[in-house]
């Protein structure tokens, strides 16, 4: 079931309605089965996975909580059961291709199995928030004594298909809570659903068009066309994902219960550091705490701690699939993580004045710079293949030399009018730079803590209108799906 | 981490906490009772949401009785095989064509196929809505002047031939004769997931009202609930008018600011953009050409309906037959003479299907067609085609498609029914026709 389809209209509603309808003791199971329902709709069968790893994770954990000497042993037996489940559904398909890969360079012939798994809607999200909940026990935090509400924080449906990954501690305490209806969750939850709504279908689904035409066929545009495209998919790609995740937010709005959030303006980042606290922060949080420091963190020697870097990002960026232009991706990612760091130091050693560091000059050059490192790092994202991505990457690099002859009417996007979306990046791409600044600017202003009336309930209204004129037949998958 | 949260939950226009703060103020400000009921509308009217929806509700209210935005029926986004059919049909000027065609390819092949042979040129198909050679054939065995239209349209289903005789064949624009090639694809194909799916549906269904026929044409509760909605939410119901006539005014901005632009053609945007506008024709895009004993060769798409007749829908062969008896009801009331072909298939094909699902298409097609009085032609038990007519397992190439015609226009030409429509026979048999169906 997608959030932005008919199903969900009439779904949520219906939970909403029972939900608040209900008294508390049943409100709990009430969410479980329509979470089930929720996630059997796509395909019945995987519903016995996600009940298997809950069933499991369950007692495993409690054994972790109460074992005296042990405990290192069912944290490991509980972490390689929610990995090697993690594993067969995601990685063996290539794991095998790699291995035939690599016999293949050694000149030897093998014909693989061929696997027919269907990775698991929302298997790495709520595998990660097993893997959480056994680490957080692990280290002395308290068992979840209910079951319903144990399998509730997997299951539940607004996070359940691509986040945010919850933490158990945040979570759960909220699920015991009496809570009585107030019509602020409608307002809050409503607006949050239609502003994700607005990011998805309005602005990611439309960039979607350049963003495949360009990465389908990157010899057809030039260097400055491929640049266009590229901050295309980067601004697709988060409006994507922020609008999943506002209607997640929503969603769970609407019972009253708060999930975290995932996007901060990631792309005001004045370096990479600040990018990953920015950017899908439930899972970079969850990278931090359950892999960069059992590794080490950096409470260790320089370069191991650069290798503790490199190899979390590298991990996250395998999370996201199993492709080599996943792993390219977060290696690139760990690189400039150190590069980062080694830069600091040397900025340091150097003894560059803080007054220049902190001057608005060098914030914005360091925000520009950023931003295009970042988008570099999108095109091993999305790019099929490493492949296509070294092609993009090697025409995106001859940019300066064509904007020395450089003229708009030369640019390619310009000459498809249909759809209008092709010529109107030139305007759009900006638009989207400057409500970044503009929404930032808001913050500082603390105008979202008290909006006026008529500006809340007109850009509601809006959105309605314009939601119901723009919402397509069909509406590509969230990009995050995938994962 | 509590900095970063604080600016991101600030994507919300109102947080729950200030929101609480404010209701909370309400509460202990403590209320007399003679302002209760300014009390409640002040509640009602905190309640943002509820009255971001009421407002939408009347905004949509009044958009409706404006009927902002509204585009004529013909007014399409772009052109598809349909759209072209509908825009020649009713853009042309000169006196309506006495005889129709309608059908699905089974019956556009022929037609377009032939007089590309006939007329030693390549014709470009979507945009040739007529049949010189049949034309030319009526002329000589009649020695009439009937002009013909051709509305059989690719992936056309008796649902949609229903729409373009109930919407489009009528007043000045109603035919005497109409010819409805028929072949088992139209009932029996499981990969239609409900009439409102095919492209002639999206056009057609622009010129009425299709409500008396819905739970035939969305018999999916999601379609039903897409069309209700359509019909509650004026911005929903004509959306697509809507989006269009925003685009044209953002292209107009696009064109005036960035002007000079040589737009790709579509064939280019095809290759870089395959699932937007997949049905869109443009120019030259798809031609008959006069065959050659190459493009004669036989082309086996038995793969494409393996899957169309497996496991057949019944639902789908009870819905189209009943969409087939309301076009034969409606030509009836209209005054039409209609004439339904079974048309030939190969026995290949026809071998994809069982038994029971041959007969029961084949009994069902003739039994229909004659008790409401059309006329109906069995070329398929005519034993007139054989496999070397035919360029795949169902479409006839131009050569079968000459001697299809022929037959056509042989037996139409000795009808008593079909001449007195046209007007070639005596008066009294017009009325005679109408009333009682018949087999030839």
């Amino acid at each position: 079931m997608l959030f932005n389809s008919l199903q969900y209209l009439v779904f949520l509603p219906t939970v909403f309605l029972l939900f608040w309808l209900l008294p508390h003791r049943f409100r709990v199971p009430l969410l479980l089965v329509a979470s089930y329902v929720f996630y059997m709709s796509w395909r019945p069968i995987y519903g016995l996975l996600i009940a298997g790893l809950t069933v499991a994770n369950f007692f495993l954990v409690q054994f972790i909580g109460r074992s005296k000497d042990r405990k290192k042993l069912w944290v490991g037996i509980t972490v390689a059961v929610n990995l090697i489940t993690l594993g067969i559904f995601k990685y063996a398909g290539f794991g095998l291709t790699t291995v035939k890969d690599g016999l293949g360079l050694a000149g030897i012939s093998w014909r693989e199995p061929h696997l027919h798994i269907l990775l698991p809607l929302g298997i790495s999200f709520f595998v990660f928030e097993f893997i959480h909940y056994a680490v957080e026990v692990y280290r002395g935090k308290p068992v979840v004594k209910s079951f319903p509400q144990f399998a509730l924080f997997a299951s539940f449906f607004p996070t359940q298909i691509a986040g945010p990954i919850k933490r158990y501690m945040d979570f759960i305490p909220q699920l015991s809570i009496p809570a009585k209806f107030k019509w602020e969750y409608i307002d809050e939850g409503m607006q949050l659903i239609l502003m994700g709504l607005a990011k998805k279908v309005l602005i990611a689904d439309n960039l979607s068009m350049v963003v495949q035409a360009g990465f389908s066929h990157p010899d057809n545009f030039s260097a400055v066309d491929l640049w266009l495209i590229t901050y295309a998919f980067a601004f697709q790609i988060f409006f994507d994902f922020a609008g999943y995740t506002d209607i997640a937010r929503g969603s769970a709005m609407l019972f009253g219960y708060k999930v975290p959030i995932n996007f901060n303006l990631p792309y005001l980042a004045a370096n990479v550091s600040d990018f990953w606290h920015r950017w899908h922060i439930s899972l970079s949080t969850w990278l931090r705490d359950y892999l960069y420091i059992p590794l080490g963190g950096s409470r260790c020697s320089k370069w191991l701690n650069y290798k503790n870097l490199f190899i979390t990002m590298t991990l996250g960026g395998m999370w996201h699939g199993a492709a080599m232009h996943f792993l390219a991706w977060g290696a690139y990612q760990g690189l400039l993580l150190v590069a980062h760091k080694e830069y600091s130091q040397a900025l340091e050693k150097a003894g560059v004045a803080a007054k220049l560091l902190n001057s608005k000059v060098y914030h914005a050059v360091s925000v520009i710079v950023t931003f295009h490192i970042v988008c570099i790092g999108w095109v091993l994202f999305r790019a099929d293949d490493l492949a296509i991505a070294g092609k993009m990457i090697a025409k995106l690099a001859q940019a300066p030399v064509e904007l020395m002859h450089f003229s708009i009417s030369q640019l390619s996007v310009l000459q498809i009018r249909d759809p209008i979306i092709f010529p109107s990046l030139v305007l759009i791409i900006p638009a989207l730079m400057v409500s970044h600044v503009v929404v930032n600017w808001l913050n500082d202003k603390k105008f979202y803590l008290s909006p006026p009336w008529a500006v809340q309930v007109g850009v509601m209204v809006a959105l309605m209108c314009v939601l119901t004129i723009f919402s397509p037949d069909s509406s590509p998958k969230f990009i995050y799906f995938q994962f | 981490m509590d900095a970063v949260k604080s600016q991101a939950d600030s994507n919300v226009l109102v947080p729950g906490a200030a929101a609480n703060q404010k209701a909370g103020a309400t509460a202990q400000s403590g209320v007399a009772p003679a302002d209760q009921s300014q009390s409640l509308a002040r509640k009602l009217l905190a309640n943002r949401a509820l009255v971001s929806m009421l407002l939408f509700l009347a905004v949509s209210f009044f958009w409706a009785a404006a009927e902002l935005g509204k585009l004529s029926p013909a007014d399409f986004a772009f052109r598809t095989w349909t759209a072209c059919a509908i825009d020649e049909f009713l853009s042309n000027a000169e006196p309506r064509p006495k005889l129709d065609f309608i059908g699905s390819s089974l019956m556009l092949v022929p037609l377009g196929g032939v007089d590309a042979d006939y007329l030693n040129r390549a014709i470009d198909a979507p945009h040739h809505h007529h049949s010189v050679y049949v034309e030319s054939t009526l002329k000589k065995l009649t020695g009439a002047d009937i002009s013909t239209f051709n509305f059989a349209l690719p992936g056309e289903m008796p649902s949609d031939a229903y729409l373009i005789t109930k919407f489009l064949l009528k007043g000045e624009k109603k035919p005497d004769v109409l010819v409805y090639g028929v072949g088992p694809r139209d009932f029996l194909d499981n990969l239609l997931p409900s009439p409102g799916a095919t492209d002639p549906y999206q056009y057609l269904s622009r010129f009425g009202d299709v409500q008396s026929r819905i739970d035939q044409i969305a018999p999916d509760w999601q379609q039903r609930l897409n069309y209700e909605l359509g019909r509650v939410f004026y911005p929903y119901g004509k959306k697509n008018d809507l989006a269009l006539d925003f685009t044209r005014s953002v292209t107009a901005v696009i064109d005036r600011l960035l002007p000079g632009a040589k737009p790709i053609s579509i064939a280019a945007r095809r290759s870089l953009l395959p699932d937007y506008k997949p049905f869109e024709v443009g120019k030259n895009d798809c031609l008959f050409r006069p065959s050659t004993a190459d493009s004669r060769r036989f082309t086996d798409n038995i793969g494409e309906y393996r899957k169309r007749y497996k496991e057949l829908k019944w639902d789908t062969y009870l819905s189209q037959m009943r969409f087939m008896a309301d076009l034969l009801n409606t030509a009836r009331e209209q005054g039409v003479q209609v004439v339904i072909v079974a048309m030939p298939i190969t026995e290949i094909n026809r071998n994809l299907m069982s038994d029971l699902a041959w007969e029961t298409y084949r009994k069902g097609v003739k039994v229909l067609a004659l008790s409401k009085g059309a006329t109906y032609i069995d070329m398929q038990g005519s034993n007139q085609f054989k496999l070397e007519d035919f360029g795949d397992t169902v479409h006839l190439h131009s050569g079968g498609g000459r001697k299809l015609l022929d037959l056509i226009c042989a037996k139409l030409a000795d009808n008593i029914s079909v001449r007195s429509a046209l007007g070639i026979g005596r008066g009294k048999e017009r009325s005679l026709a109408l009333s009682k169906g018949s087999q030839i």
